[in-house]
């Protein structure tokens, strides 16, 4: 794992900056007060009709190499069949994995470095024309060109010559460490154990792509499908999609998605303002409307909260994320483990929660790891500020420090709208780190300059605000780019903000990558990141929560917390 | 005539060009690297590394201005490593944050801003005339004075604050009207009417106001000129001289005036596309100029200040067919 | 107003007796005075209420509501005259009396470096030979035609986020929009170049610059403070504007157009929220078009009259400039 990941790019940085209705002002209030909420319950879900999707992000990357997505995507996830995918269940049950393409979610050698897997019987193509192992092996192998960028790092950190592999349009021989010895088995070869694997097989690049339809960087506008639904209509590089069904989708090879309506019909390049004002008004076709990048914001729920008909169609997610506040110990006087402590009294997380939208879009963390079994949450609590801090203990603190007279630090945010890292959140600290005798100066930069400041070893500001999401539900991707040391990046993004490289952590890190059990791994994540926590390395703040609103036709809700998205393969609108 | 129209396009050109440069140094600026922002937040060194070669990055930034002005001349090729990517003229290179062409996306922009110009320009004409010619005719009076007041408020008030205060009456308490949400025309003629009808009722009662000041003044001005006069002391109906003349007076500069507007706002109703979230050019540049999107930014600049250069030169054309009495140098 | 002091002293006398004579004038400057009283009492205002600009109140926001205010009128109460901010607590009306401060500031900072500029580089162009005027003017139509609000923007991302915040707005707002006051005063400076006096001046041996400043300047003065009186409240909409986009000044620094801008998802639950600011902004600003304008008159009386004899002349550079500052005061 020499480059370290994030969180799903498309899905969550999306979904997540959009808590914030920033762009246009919201008329949010029903204009048809007899919208009933028959939506969840009542009537069982039935086939047919058309299900519309309001997006803010266009799907301008429909290519399975180049999207960054986690458990299968969203409106991806209709059109690309992976050999495995999220269990599409409500709440904490879908934070498994379950077999999609392939029989199993895979079969280890005993040291996890090699994965077998066997396709399932029947499968076809929008075509007609089966899927093999050798269409997986294609688009994992498509992944790995230059021009197809965007996807996730772990198979060119993983598979054994992927570092150096630079794509089947380039090296026509392939990649030898993935193996197809027929048509229905595909084995993968690690250079290291990974018992998440099966985690990372839920992503596109596992999607089946025919050799003989692809057409490289334009493949993106009629992907081939082996999913319930084909693209017939592709406008506006993706802010207009029209989806059908595809006949040689079979229900009886998938177990996962229902594909009750017949059509999908996705608008996207809205303002998040206009999609809940839709939403809510719920009027002609927006009756039959969801959207998967778009959560109520503080103002828009206010709102929602004083009419019960609405409220009733509001779905509630959540997603392994965590925001915090990060300290580079390389810059002085945050090398300092009493300095990093007394900030960690002296934040007030109501206030903070309150700038991040209040006690229904974010909970208060004290752990680094997300508050769910998944991850391996361990409740722990090592410098408790309690509900609004504890200046007295900060202050003492301090003067331990050789700080008695105060502290001026500064703090770099960025200036995106985005209730996260966003000045709303910086000046709700720098407001309670006063009430400590620390005296914070805001540095607000725009946004890409934000994260190369914030991703760069070399000019890493000592104190700023940072977030966290996971590519897959459990505590690996969470814990290991953030605290391996192995994984400090001098010249490319760097996520290890501590630049910590402590041998018994990063030693821990592979002991823990070994396990195929996934429960004893998550407890075993869980007392590490507890252990990390001693050291004061960062603050953390809150975990987001999705308040999504769906129109009034719309059936069968399932949020998973893989994503926290509301799952448009699940929804029925008849 | 022929020889000023040349003239006058020759300057137009060269403001362009000087626009131009003045944007792509500014934006050459900005921190952050343009080829991590095009290959995306988790790319390798190594990915970097290509694409600033593929976008030409990696040349000075005297080279990489140049292939930006022969790419709108005579259009660009861009190696994808496996096919050339061929980008027609006007080519204006591809968005870092979404790939597409910008010439595309600006283009596929242009009908939400101009139905949001055009029918505000139509409000505008109808309130702003209307008003200011009444209160030419009835001076002195009540009518005079209250709409001197209105004028004057209306020249106060920032767009975005008559755009809020007309949600939060319109849409959030008579419930007249839903949130606009933008719908094409070529769409649902009917839908796209009533979801812009706050947007333009907005942007035309903001522009309204230097109308009527300007029709007021002109139609003033040659009520009392010698020959209007001379037709009333000849006895000519006082409806045929304001119908026939005093009109005529004030019509060329509202015309200079609103072809000028109209460039401005056709070029990007930034406040009211924004507030409104209609997906124009305004607030693509916005969106862009939030995430440093250099070639969408540069592209829609250059086409917002040809709009507005040319918005000039019709001007005073116009100013001239209508107004004979001033000519051309 | 020390521009119009050099215009001679009876000339100040005489102007301020008409603008004396003008109900609404003297209603919007006493509105004004009023506003940079407030303005300037804001840390005195603030300790009498008893609160300050910065500090949240956690209690009385209802946080699993997106932090609206508890109570009537966005949380309007003894301690809070005029409510709290949505999600902070913060109190409003402190906040919105230093939010003045940054609004005036801005205002009149931008508009004293748009004349400076716009009166320099105009006289440049109007007493320099022609290809300094042709390059000037030149320069002038670019300056006129660039798309303000967006470089603006793109202006405020270049600039390290250390410097100062509203001297920045200043410089951002004052340096791309000169344009209108150069070409005015090289208009003006081409038509007074003609009069005996300045004539006289030059044959009597005075160098450029001495008729400049001795000759021209004062003549100059009641044009530009003219158009200056119409920049002051376009540069205020242009600052809140700015702020209203998220590029005005850093927080926790209050502005009217970043509450304007948070308010504008606020306005069906915490309506109090959006139009405090709102009317503050309108107020202000009407107050400043209103008093521009009977400064104009005041100023050039034979403005007025024009409009009763009406020549062509007239009408021509009027209509003119109206459309050439129509670019740039629209800020839509």
């Amino acid at each position: 794992m020499r480059q370290p990941s994030v969180i799903s790019r498309r899905v969550a940085a999306a979904a997540v900056s959009l808590v914030v209705a920033a762009g246009a002002a919201a008329c949010a209030g029903p204009q048809d007060n007899d919208a009933k909420a028959d939506g969840t319950g009542t009537g069982k879900p039935q086939k047919g009709g058309t299900l519309s999707v309001l997006n803010t992000e266009a799907q301008s990357d429909f290519d399975p190499a180049r999207l960054y997505t986690s458990g299968g995507g969203n409106v991806p996830s209709l059109v690309f069949r992976t050999l495995t995918t999220r269990d599409r269940e409500n709440g904490a049950a879908g934070t498994k994995v379950v077999p999609d393409l392939a029989t199993d979610t895979g079969r280890p050698n005993a040291d996890a470095t090699e994965w077998t897997y066997t396709l399932k019987e029947g499968l076809k193509f929008e075509d007609g024309t089966p899927i093999t192992t050798a269409d997986i092996k294609y688009g994992i192998e498509r992944s790995f060109a230059a021009e197809l960028s965007g996807g996730a790092p772990y198979l060119r950190d993983w598979l054994i010559g992927g570092a150096d592999y630079e794509g089947p349009y380039k090296d026509k021989k392939g990649l030898a460490s993935i193996e197809t010895p027929d048509a229905r088995t595909i084995v993968f070869k690690l250079n290291k154990p990974e018992g998440d694997f099966p985690f990372v097989a839920t992503q596109t690049q596992f999607a089946p792509v025919p050799k003989a339809k692809d057409t490289g960087a334009r493949y993106e506008e009629h992907p081939v499908s082996s999913g319930p639904y084909k693209v017939v209509k592709n406008e506006g590089d993706g802010r207009h999609l029209v989806l059908e069904r595809n006949p040689h989708w079979s229900e009886k090879t998938d177990e996962e998605r229902h594909a009750y309506p017949d059509t999908i019909d996705v608008k996207a390049g809205l303002d998040a303002a206009v999609i809940n004002q839709r939403l809510s008004t719920s009027s002609g076709a927006d009756a039959a409307a969801v959207t998967t990048d778009t959560n109520l914001g503080p103002a828009e729920l206010a709102q929602v909260g004083s009419d019960k008909a609405l409220a009733a169609r509001v779905g509630t997610g959540h997603f392994g994320y965590t925001n915090y506040l990060a300290f580079n110990p390389k810059v002085k006087p945050f090398d300092n483990p009493k300095v990093r402590q007394a900030i960690s009294y002296a934040i007030n997380r109501t206030s903070v929660i309150n700038a991040a939208g209040g006690s229904a879009l974010a909970e208060p963390a004290t752990t680094f790891l997300p508050d769910q079994p998944a991850f391996g949450y361990t409740p722990y609590d090592h410098f408790p500020a309690g509900k609004t801090g504890d200046p007295a203990k900060a202050k003492a603190l301090l003067k331990e420090a050789g700080y008695a007279n105060g502290l001026t630090i500064s703090l770099t945010h960025s200036t995106a709208q985005n209730r996260e890292t966003s000045p709303e959140v910086a000046t709700a600290v720098q407001e309670a780190l006063k009430q400590a005798g620390i005296t914070v100066k805001l540095q607000g930069l725009e946004p890409n300059a934000f994260n190369e400041a914030r991703w760069s070893v070399k000019d890493s500001p000592g104190f700023f605000l940072s977030r966290w999401g996971a590519d897959w539900p459990s505590g690996g991707p969470f814990l290991a780019p953030i605290f391996d040391g192995r994984q400090i990046v001098k010249d490319g993004s760097n996520f290890n903000h501590a630049q910590l490289d402590d041998p018994s952590v990063n030693k821990e890190i592979d002991e823990i990558n070994k396990l195929t059990d996934l429960s004893a791994a998550a407890k075993r994540w869980g007392a590490l990141d507890k252990k990390i926590g001693e050291q004061a390395l960062d603050v953390p703040l809150f975990h987001p929560v999705y308040k999504r609103l769906y129109g009034k036709d719309v059936k069968n809700i399932v949020i998973s917390d893989w994503t926290g998205v509301l799952d448009i393969s699940q929804v029925a609108v008849k | 005539m022929t020889r000023y129209l040349l003239k006058r396009l020759g300057g137009a050109l060269l403001v362009l060009l000087a626009l131009s440069v003045a944007v792509y140094a500014l934006f050459y600026l900005v921190p952050g690297d343009p080829a991590r922002l095009a290959c995306g937040e988790r790319c390798s060194t190594q990915q970097v590394t290509q694409v600033r070669e593929r976008l030409g990055l990696d040349a000075s930034v005297f080279t990489q201005y140049g292939h930006f002005l022969q790419g709108i001349v005579a259009g660009r090729d861009y190696s994808t490593g496996t096919a050339v990517l061929h980008c027609d003229a006007p080519c204006l290179g591809f968005s870092y944050k979404t790939d597409q062409q910008v010439t595309r996306l600006i283009l596929e922009r242009v009908p939400a801003t101009l139905s949001l110009a055009l029918g505000a320009m139509v409000i505008w004409l109808v309130i702003g005339v209307g008003t200011g010619l009444l209160s030419a005719l009835r001076r002195g009076g009540i009518t005079e004075r209250a709409l001197t007041v209105l004028t004057l408020a209306g020249t106060g008030m920032p767009v975005f604050i008559l755009g809020l205060l007309l949600l939060m009456a319109v849409c959030a308490y008579l419930r007249w009207l839903p949130f606009p949400s933008y719908v094409p025309l070529s769409q649902d003629p009917e839908q796209w009417a009533w979801n812009l009808l706050l947007p333009w009722l907005t942007l035309g009662f903001f522009e309204s106001a230097k109308y009527a000041r300007l029709t007021r003044s002109s139609t003033l001005e040659t009520l009392a000129e010698d020959h209007i006069r001379t037709f009333r002391a000849y006895g000519v109906g006082e409806r045929a001289v304001v119908g026939r003349h005093a009109l005529r007076g004030a019509v060329p500069p509202v015309i200079a005036l609103n072809a000028n507007d109209l460039g401005t706002v056709v070029g990007g109703a930034v406040l009211t596309e924004t507030l409104f979230g209609i997906p124009g050019i305004g607030k693509t540049l916005v969106d862009a100029v939030r995430v440093v999107d250099v070639p969408v930014v540069v592209g829609v600049v250059l086409v917002t200040g040809t709009a507005v250069v040319l918005a000039n030169v019709v001007a005073d054309l116009l100013y001239a067919a209508a107004d004979r009495r001033v000519a051309l140098l | 107003m020390s521009t119009a002091v050099t215009a001679g002293a009876s000339g100040a006398r005489q102007v301020w007796r008409r603008l004396r004579g003008r109900p609404s004038a003297m209603v919007a400057g006493g509105v004004l005075v009023l506003l940079v009283v407030l303005a300037l009492a804001a840390p005195l205002l603030a300790a009498i209420e008893g609160q300050d600009a910065n500090s949240y109140h956690d209690a009385l926001v209802d946080s699993a509501r997106g932090g609206v205010p508890i109570g009537s009128f966005g949380g309007v109460s003894g301690d809070h005259w005029l409510g709290v901010e949505p999600g902070t607590g913060r109190d409003l009306f402190v906040r919105l009396l230093y939010g003045a401060q940054v609004s005036l500031l801005v205002a009149v900072g931008a508009t004293a470096v748009q004349v400076l500029i716009g009166v320099v580089i105009g006289l440049a162009a109007g007493l320099g030979n022609r290809l300094l005027d042709t390059f000037l003017s030149r320069v002038t139509d670019v300056m006129v035609a660039l798309p303000m609000l967006v470089l603006a923007i793109a202006l405020t991302a270049v600039v390290p986020a250390d410097f100062p915040r509203p001297l920045l707005l200043i410089l951002v707002i004052g340096l791309l929009n000169w344009g209108g006051t150069a070409r005015i005063v090289r208009a003006q400076t081409l038509t007074l170049k003609q009069l005996d006096f300045v004539a006289a001046a030059r044959l009597g041996g005075s160098g450029r610059v001495r008729v400049a400043r001795r000759e021209l300047l004062p003549s100059l003065a009641a044009p530009v403070i003219t158009y200056g009186a119409i920049l002051l409240p376009s540069n205020i909409v242009i600052e809140a504007s700015l702020s209203f986009l998220g590029v005005g000044v850093t927080p926790p620094t209050p502005s009217w157009g970043q509450m304007l801008s948070t308010a504008q998802t606020w306005f069906r639950a915490d309506p109090t929220y959006v139009l405090l600011p709102a009317g503050l902004l309108f107020v202000t600003v009407l107050a400043f078009t209103v008093l521009g304008d009977a400064v104009r008159t005041a100023l050039d009386p034979r403005e007025a009259s024009r409009l009763r004899v009406g020549t062509r002349a007239g009408r021509r550079a009027r209509t003119g400039g109206d459309a050439a500052t129509s670019l740039k005061e629209t800020a839509s």
